[in-house]
């Protein structure tokens, strides 16, 4: 019979994929891609400071319409900018909210989300 | 938990102004270095270094400084130091730069060390003397502080440096 092997890499992924949606209960004008990561960036900033702010993070898609998003952080900074996420409060001095819908460090895994099926 | 670990950082003020030796305070210098830390590591950094922050030990002449902070949050406030460019004092800005010398575990360690640093200092000054009376000056101060039975005030940490 053939050997069996098995192995296992903890925290061997470099990048964690984070799907996002901004909550804005005023209907008001929506902020395009830039503006969204320039908030990104000033939530980080806000909490983490300069060195919070350079952290890389990436907006990979973005849907004005939901405004939901797909970030992408190295796995070590993964703390700063969920913890930064959650203690967002304005935006241009309205009030908003992010919710975290899914996270993984695999993207193709932010695909599929088993809290939305229909069963 | 057994106790609370500290991290004694001895720095010293660096300045071209003559005038910035009398505003180093306690007060301004710890303000300053919270503000330059709440601009490196935002809230999360001021506030986890703050938790044991305080100006331990200041000498306005030498410019040293002994700052305390908790063992978890220690490389924070070192990495932040850097940045701390200028000190406010009265309404009077003086540009300087802190420049680190040791990190410690306790007061003791460092006073040892900077008791070292501080006579190595004193060799360099002579060496870069330019006129025989600041030579003399400082040859007369090294020689007048040693610690002798009667006299407790001469210590080997509060020696001035006679070219200024």
């Amino acid at each position: 019979a053939a050997a069996f092997e098995r192995r296992v890499l903890r925290r061997a992924a470099e990048h964690h994929y984070l799907r996002v949606r901004l909550e804005l209960p005023d209907g008001g004008a929506r902020p395009n891609a830039a503006q969204f990561k320039q908030l990104v960036v000033t939530a980080l900033r806000e909490l983490h400071g300069e060195v919070g702010a350079a952290l890389p993070v990436d907006v990979l898609t973005y849907e004005e319409k939901t405004l939901s998003a797909i970030l992408r952080v190295i796995s070590s900074g993964l703390v700063k900018l969920w913890s930064a996420l959650t203690l967002l409060g304005f935006y241009q001095n309205r009030r908003c909210a992010f919710r975290v819908l899914q996270t993984s460090p695999f993207l193709l895994a932010l695909s599929g989300n088993s809290r939305e099926l229909v069963l | 938990m057994v106790r609370f670990k500290n991290r004694y950082v001895l720095a010293e003020v660096v300045s071209e102004d003559p005038r910035c030796r009398q505003c180093i305070e306690d007060r301004t210098l710890g303000l300053a270095v919270r503000d330059a830390i709440a601009r490196v590591h935002g809230d999360y950094g001021l506030a986890c270094c703050s938790i044991s922050f305080t100006v331990k030990y200041l000498n306005a002449y030498t410019g040293t400084v002994l700052l305390r902070c908790r063992k978890d949050s220690y490389r924070l406030l070192c990495s932040a130091l850097p940045f701390v460019r200028y000190l406010e004092s009265r309404g009077q800005r003086y540009p300087c730069f802190l420049n680190t010398l040791h990190v410690g575990g306790t007061i003791r360690t460092c006073q040892k060390f900077l008791i070292q640093y501080n006579r190595t200092q004193l060799l360099r000054l002579l060496q870069n003397c330019t006129t025989e009376e600041e030579r003399q000056c400082i040859q007369k101060s090294l020689l007048s502080c040693s610690l002798t039975e009667e006299q407790s005030q001469s210590g080997d940490e509060e020696e001035d440096d006679g070219t200024e």
